[in-house]
């Protein structure tokens, strides 16, 4: 690769493309940036506060409630008085909750009252619980703590599975720590216990639970993030009653990820369209002609959209880091940043190589649409899913995103979670954009052949003799396992028992695929002899290939995902995972995949050399026999 | 400077490119003529290293057309040439010439020469602003950015105007004239017989007729004879108030003589015709004959 000529295609795909830009759109364009620029930080700083001033509470600047109603963004503070039908002073009724004064009549003063409607009855819970809350930041505030929290209990926050997230130690049947402990009641963090302080004067109000004591080293959840006194991502060392303990679902942490994906879903736009571009009218053809190869055009094309999502990104966790700072000082902002953007970038890389063989694939910008959009989704919700359940469950160690939310709350990841998250992405983007260079030639990219046909091209592309067949197949794990990896993310919420036969058919279905369908693409363009000796040898080599590959699925070991129940079902018939038996049985379990893996590709191979129709008949046929393999190896040696 | 051995290109069983060979010497002149999918543009496609052959070998400037070294000596001109709307001429040029490794300054000089020679102005506007004829003039001039020994034009005047076709036509005589060795494609026979030194003339795939335009004309282009008599004879036409009978030999002519008196009429007139380069096309297009004229 001639990086002289990479660095000057990629500045002519800047200058060729900003002249496609128009004053209106550079307008629109910065007016989007602006406002994203303007959110962030806000959304940063303050959390989502899509409820700020919804309820209107009557509270006077001499209630005891004032403070805590206009601390509360939720709350607009109104006058509490307003003028009855007998001209009388009563409760304001244009108020949600009033607190009531001496003035009002047929309400006792500080008696607490609501209108009696849905909104009413939400503005009153919610006054009950901003209540709560205030009285336990003064309690956290009072200089004796043990008066204040007489009972203080340890907390051990443990994995729903008692499982470690990646680089944790401890063995899998273990239910260990997972983020340290956590104290309530007391302790220096300032325990927000609450022994009953917020029972109204006089009034419904009051519903303080006054029980310090309930918590337990039970399976407690981490507490959710923002609420209270705590920082944003810093919030977990603060401290609660029971009561407070909230399943984990760090919105905002999430809402801050989606800002670094979101704008790759508009770039994504732009790079698939400037590679359409070269293919209508055969417009690429002249560069294609010029002393340059296909990896530097390519290398070229992405180069801009790659810097530019990664400036995008930079820019993002430089800011949320400088305003949410999870640890004081420029150096800490640096490393979270730096953190976050790491992680960051293998998406945006997957985000292009799918853009790409988009590019190449579609034959309009109709299609191409369809194609993007198809694209945004499924990686968004790949990114996106997994990452809610961080520090909540195992899954979350499948997506990138669930590191960028983790470097954004100060916690520290491991290499071997980088790997694991991020590893799939980049050998993915990697097999997409080789697959996109192709049918990046004269013969395959002016071409107009529906999607399907140019995948076959594509792949068809790869292969040089029936050796291919291995590499191809190897080559196709990392989509294998982003494929198995969003079947588990998907059905992991699921009952096991409905979850894990529809998963065992899901992966029996993705790896046939896999394995196969380069050896069809061989067939459909006639590399290879249409006989069943011909299959039965390109079924073994893809089958071999696709066992070697499969081996390096062992890293899924490092996090500790094959012990989740379904994680095992999904890799444990490649690691092995659970089998406690003899060694010999344990070479022949090595080597069954193999067996498996051969046997059902030639089954699909046989397929193949006849036609489509055929070729589909015999992968389901193979997908029900590697499914009843897994449902055996799931059943009698998981 | 092109040597083209047995070059052959199939595409999922369709056979585009059979068994052509040809050599062009160096400052030639060669055309390319056929009907269209004859396999013309792909067969200058697989000169330009676009396009990889199923068989047999083709060779520029001395490499391999698949050498990617050989890009650096070859100027293509595709028959179409969009180009990208939004950028000027001269920055397209001075692109290409970078990709090229055409030093800033002489890139600078040579493009403003060729701009001036190929009498284009506006040469900072916007492409996408310029009309078809001024498009293909930065497009040629593309093509010589690199001062390349070889050129390979397909169609080069292709739905053009015929002002700016002539000049274009006249330019590549120039280019010729220069030094530079010229294998283009072109429907307008005409043109093909006014300048190029030798032809091939290709139809489903294969050449059917190869060497110059005298010689293929002489091989294929049989001179005619065409006998008008007042009566009608035994292969006549009528044809303004007469009966034509098209003949090869002059024994023929003595024979529709004969033919016309015994019908008690008499010949009007005889005409010899000589076929151009388009009737002998239309010819073999027809008969698609596997022959080949003298080198």
């Amino acid at each position: 690769m001639n990086l002289r000529k990479v660095l000057r295609i990629a500045r002519w795909e800047v200058s060729k493309n900003a002249g496609q830009l128009d004053r209106r759109a550079i307008a629109v364009g910065l007016v989007v940036l602006l406002a994203v620029g303007a959110l962030t930080p806000m959304v940063a700083q303050r959390g989502v506060t899509l409820d700020d001033g919804i309820y209107q509470v009557g509270v006077s600047p001499e209630s005891p409630y004032y403070e805590p109603v206009a601390q509360d963004p939720t709350f607009a503070p109104v006058d509490p008085k307003g003028t009855l039908s007998t001209g009388e002073v009563g409760p304001n009724p244009k108020a949600d909750v009033v607190v009531c004064t001496e003035e009002m009549v047929r309400c006792a003063p500080g008696e607490v009252v609501w209108d009696d409607t849905r909104k009413g009855k939400a503005a009153l819970a919610e006054f009950r619980k901003t209540v709560k809350q205030y009285n336990d930041l003064l309690m956290s505030r009072e200089s004796n703590q043990t008066a204040a929290f007489p009972v203080e209990v340890s907390l051990r926050y443990e994995e729903q599975t008692g499982l470690n997230p990646a680089g944790a130690s401890g063995s899998s049947a273990a239910r260990t720590t997972r983020e340290g402990e956590e104290r309530l009641g007391g302790g220096q963090s300032g325990g927000t216990g609450s022994p009953g302080a917020t029972t109204a004067p006089g009034g419904s109000a009051g519903s303080g639970t006054g029980d310090g004591s309930s918590g337990s080293d039970g399976p407690m959840q981490a507490p959710s993030v923002g609420s209270g006194g705590g920082s944003l991502f810093g919030g977990n060392a603060r401290g609660g009653t029971p009561s407070d303990i909230a399943p984990p679902f760090p919105f905002e942490s999430l809402v801050l990820a989606f800002a670094f994906v979101l704008p790759m879903n508009f770039v994504i736009q732009a790079y698939a369209s400037t590679i359409l571009d070269e293919r209508i009218n055969e417009r690429g053809e002249l560069l294609l002609v010029s002393p340059v190869s296909r990896g530097d055009i390519i290398a070229g094309k992405t180069l801009p959209y790659l810097l530019g999502m990664t400036a995008i990104a930079s820019i993002t966790a430089v800011g949320i880091a400088i305003l949410t700072p999870a640890a004081e000082g420029a150096t800490a902002v640096a490393s979270t940043a730096a953190a976050s953007v790491s992680a960051v970038v293998p998406i945006a890389l997957l985000f292009l190589a799918s853009a790409f063989v988009g590019g190449m694939f579609a034959r309009s910008f109709k299609e191409l649409t369809f194609v993007t959009v198809t694209l945004s989704v499924f990686l968004t919700s790949y990114a996106f899913v997994p990452a809610i359940f961080t520090n909540v469950h195992p899954v979350a160690a499948i997506s990138p995103l669930t590191l960028v939310v983790k470097a954004l709350r100060g916690t520290a990841f491991s290499l071997g979670e980088y790997a694991f998250s991020t590893g799939p992405l980049y050998l993915s983007a990697g097999v997409l954009f080789a697959l996109g260079a192709g049918v990046y030639r004269e013969e395959d990219m002016f071409t107009q052949r529906p999607v399907p046909l140019k995948f076959l091209d594509a792949l068809d592309s790869q292969i040089s003799g029936r050796r291919s067949m291995v590499k191809l197949s190897a080559l196709s794990i990392p989509f294998v396992f982003v494929g198995e990896l969003l079947a588990v993310a998907l059905l992991f919420a699921l009952p096991v028992s409905l979850s894990m036969p529809v998963l065992l058919v899901a992966i029996a279905l993705v790896e046939e695929v896999a394995k196969s369908v380069h050896v069809y693409a061989g067939f459909a363009h006639d590399r290879f002899e249409r006989t069943l000796r011909s299959a039965a040898t390109l079924g073994f080599l893809s089958g071999l290939g696709f066992f070697l590959g499969e081996k390096a699925t062992a890293v899924a070991q490092l996090v500790g995902l094959p012990n989740l129940e379904l994680g095992r079902a999904a890799f444990g018939t490649v690691t092995g995972l659970g089998v406690e038996t003899s060694p010999l049985v344990l070479l022949g379990l090595l080597f069954a995949p193999l067996a498996l893996h051969t046997v059902t590709t030639t089954i699909t191979a046989a397929g193949a050399t006849r036609d489509r129709n055929w070729y589909a008949g015999t992968l389901v046929v193979a997908t029900l026999v590697h499914a009843a393999y897994n449902l055996t190896v799931v059943s009698y040696l998981g | 400077m092109i040597e083209v051995e047995n070059l052959r290109k199939t595409y999922s069983g369709f056979t585009a490119v059979e068994g052509s060979t040809f050599s062009v010497p160096e400052g030639e002149v060669f055309g390319v003529i056929g009907p269209n999918g004859a396999g013309k543009t792909t067969t200058l496609k697989m000169l330009a290293g676009l396009v990889e052959p199923t068989g047999g070998t083709a060779r520029v400037a001395g490499y391999d057309a698949q050498n990617p070294e050989m890009r650096k000596h070859l100027g293509f001109l595709p028959e179409e040439s969009p180009l990208y709307e939004d950028m000027t001429a001269v920055s397209y040029l001075q692109f290409f010439a970078d990709l090229y490794d055409v030093p800033t300054a002489a890139a600078r000089e040579r493009i403003h020469d060729t701009l001036d020679r190929l009498d284009l102005e506006h040469r900072e506007r916007p492409i996408g602003d310029m009309s078809k004829g001024m498009t293909r003039k930065v497009a040629i001039a593309r093509s010589l950015v690199n001062d390349p020994e070889v050129l390979i034009y397909d169609e080069p005047a292709s739905g053009l105007d015929p002002l700016t076709t002539n000049y274009i036509i006249e330019f590549t005589r120039e280019l010729a004239e220069s030094g530079k060795t010229v294998v283009f494609s072109a429907h307008n026979l005409f043109h093909v017989e006014s300048i190029c030194d030798r032809v091939a003339v290709m139809n489903d795939g294969r050449i059917v007729a190869r060497g110059s335009v005298e010689n293929i004309r002489e091989e294929h282009g049989q001179t005619e004879y065409r006998v008008y008599t007042t009566v009608e004879v035994e292969g006549s036409v009528k044809e303004n108030g007469h009966y034509r009978r098209t003949v090869e030999s002059m024994d023929a002519v003595e024979e529709t003589r004969e033919l016309a008196a015994s019908a008690g009429g008499e010949v009007a007139d005889i005409q010899t015709h000589t076929p151009s380069l388009e009737d002998i096309f239309l010819d073999l297009a027809e008969d698609s004959p596997d022959v080949e004229g003298r080198p």
